[in-house]
């Protein structure tokens, strides 16, 4: 793998690339040209006199290429050798087959599109390596993330059911999502829930069933976060330490002597602590070490009652 | 700086318009830019020759002609050159070009954003409205991630230092052979030397770089070798019945393979894989989930009460 190409060689990989992309695109603007690649339009200006220079050997006019781009907009004639795009380097298919799996999820039920999608993957392998043995796959659909994305970029409602891990409920709701965030390879959503009218935020592979609703609402993000207030807690890990320590996304890399945790449900630090299973201590606060000592005690007693054997 | 890529530039052209080899004094009289001694042309060539492999550009070496003084030509085989995916239309461009965008802010974001451009440069228009609206998307990827699958590409081994159970690092050294990623979480599979073993790893788990041996095809990938079944972690399938509450244990009842009502509460049928991570979950579940069967599992869950409830105490 190349890492920190020179200069030049990042300039010859750009004009190899520019000469079918202009082919494909006759009278493609020097400014799309500089969004397309990265770089500034003068650069590519540069580009296109290096380019103007370039041709077979001998190199009159008949050999050169013929490009024209005064007016800002670029048309490329006598290219033939450099007319196709080059090959895939292995990254480059390393990507898009990893991407055709999380598209193949998204369109589960449609048949043609599979087969599609099967054709491109089989050659593909072949330019690869690597064939089959890969697999990326992602909870969220990519339907549900699109729905959203235009609710977001419309400022739309959207009609959902979402189903709370904390509360082990569903519910149908109308929210009006601001922003989509990453953490921990989990996607959440903030968003205004129009429903219970304050500001939340909802793990994506929880949502389900959306649509898009041709209604909008004009929300102000800035005072949003206040809505929702930290708890902070103490937990000692006794066992399990690797397992424990990702369940309670804890960053130190010491965890034996108790670490000072935070989240924003009681409900959630409740839960996951009962089901540590007895690998997790908590220290406090108080209220909530009782209320899982009494939780416990209610669990406990399903089990006596349904004791069948 | 330009004279250089416009040298590279005329030099592909050339060896790739060629049908024949070129020799080095054709291509030294003949291309644009090779100037000075002798020596220095000799030079400039032998660099440029490598630079563009660097970029993947395969040049072929051969061409002696035993009538002529045998030295060696060089071009560039347009078939390798370019690229090529078969018969394409308009739809696929389009899955291709979403399968690109999945990975938007992530590991490799300029990879699939330069198959992007190639693909955009075969003249083909993506025909985006025949598939249904998508925004697929990675959600976590590493930047190591393309070391592992350049590994398992070479059949090199990998070694890197590793977050074990019990949180101690250890150094571990694998023929790498698959790659996945679930949930959220990138891993890859592959033989643990040190253990013979089959064991996979989680890429958030591995400190630091991961290092990769010189030594080429190094190992085998065994033929069969099911890269679903085993991220299933080969575990034997157990199935549990419990009592689920009515309106609640949705993520219990996303695992039955059979639902008896019972009025307030519903009886189900669980296959689990993973004792200690079952148990975890139906304890998620609180006073509203309760295994039945089997008593083992049942005697684990009321002793897990029983350490929770002395840790408290």
């Amino acid at each position: 793998m190349v890492k920190n190409k020179a200069l030049p060689l990042i300039a010859t990989e750009r004009l190899l690339a520019l000469v079918p992309y202009i082919s494909a695109h006759q009278g493609v603007s020097i400014k799309e040209l500089s969004e397309i690649f990265g770089v500034t339009a003068s650069q590519i200006n540069n580009d296109l006199t290096t380019l103007w220079m370039c041709g077979l050997p001998g190199y009159t006019p008949l050999e050169l290429m013929d490009l024209s781009f005064e007016s800002g907009y670029v048309t490329i004639q006598n290219a033939p050798t450099l007319k196709a795009p080059r090959s895939l380097t292995f990254e480059e298919i390393i990507s898009l087959l990893f991407g055709l799996d999380l598209v193949r999820d998204s369109v589960k039920d449609n048949q043609e599109l599979q087969k599609s999608i099967e054709k491109l993957v089989a050659r593909l392998s072949e330019k690869s390596d690597i064939q089959s043995r890969l697999r990326a796959s992602n909870p969220v659909s990519g339907v549900i993330r699109a729905a959203i994305e235009k609710a977001i970029d419309t400022k739309g409602l959207l009609t959902c059911e979402y189903h709370s891990l904390y509360s082990d409920q569903y519910s149908v709701r109308t929210i009006s999502p601001l922003e989509l965030r990453i953490d921990g390879g989990v996607e959440y959503l903030f968003a205004y829930c129009v429903t219970s009218q304050a500001f939340r935020t909802f793990r994506v592979d929880r949502i389900g069933k959306v649509e898009n609703v041709e209604k909008t609402l004009d929300v102000k993000a800035e005072a949003s976060y206040q809505d929702e207030k930290f708890l902070h807690f103490t937990v000692k890990i006794h066992n399990r330490l690797r397992a424990m320590k990702e369940r309670f996304y804890i960053e130190e890399s010491i965890v034996e002597t108790g670490n000072s945790l935070s989240s924003y449900s009681a409900q959630w630090i409740l839960r996951s602590i009962i089901a540590s299973s007895g690998s997790v201590e908590i220290i406090e606060p108080e209220e909530i070490r009782l209320k899982v000592v009494s939780k416990a005690q209610e669990i406990m007693a399903q089990y006596a009652s349904n004791e069948r054997s | 700086m330009s004279r250089k890529s416009e040298r590279l530039v005329n030099l592909t052209i050339a060896l790739l318009a060629t049908k024949r080899f070129l020799t080095k004094s054709e291509i030294f009289r003949n291309i644009e830019g090779y100037e000075g001694s002798e020596e220095s042309k000799e030079r400039m060539f032998e660099r440029d020759k490598d630079d563009l492999r660097s970029l993947g550009i395969e040049i072929e070496v051969g061409g002696l002609d035993p009538l002529f003084n045998d030295e060696a030509g060089y071009r560039i085989k347009p078939e390798s050159y370019s690229l090529n995916l078969g018969d394409l239309d308009g739809i696929d461009i389009a899955l291709l070009s979403m399968a690109a965008q999945a990975w938007h802010g992530q590991a490799l974001n300029s990879a699939a954003h330069s198959a992007l451009v190639k693909l955009n440069s075969i003249g083909i228009n993506s025909d985006v409205d025949s598939i249904p609206t998508l925004a697929p998307r990675m959600a976590w990827s590493s930047e190591e991630l393309t070391v592992v699958l350049e590994a398992i590409a070479e059949r090199r081994s990998i070694k890197f230092s590793y977050t074990n159970k019990e949180l101690i690092v250890e150094i571990r050294t694998v023929q790498p052979y698959a790659v996945a990623s679930r949930g959220g979480h990138w891993y890859f599979t592959g033989m643990d030397t040190s253990k013979s073993e089959l064991r996979t790893f989680r890429f958030d788990r591995v400190h630091g770089q991961i290092e990769v041996d010189a030594t080429a095809l190094a190992y085998e990938i065994p033929e069969g070798f099911d890269l679903l079944k085993n991220f299933e972690q080969d575990m034997r399938i157990s199935t549990a019945v419990l009592e689920v509450r009515q309106g609640k244990a949705f993520e219990l009842r996303k695992m039955a393979t059979a639902v008896e009502q019972l009025g307030e509460w519903d009886r189900i049928t669980c296959e689990y894989f993973d004792e200690s991570s079952f148990i975890d979950l139906v304890l998620w579940h609180l006073d509203d989930a309760v295994v039945l069967e089997p008593q083992a599992l049942r005697d684990s869950i009321i002793s897990s009460l029983n350490e929770i409830l002395d840790m408290h105490g």
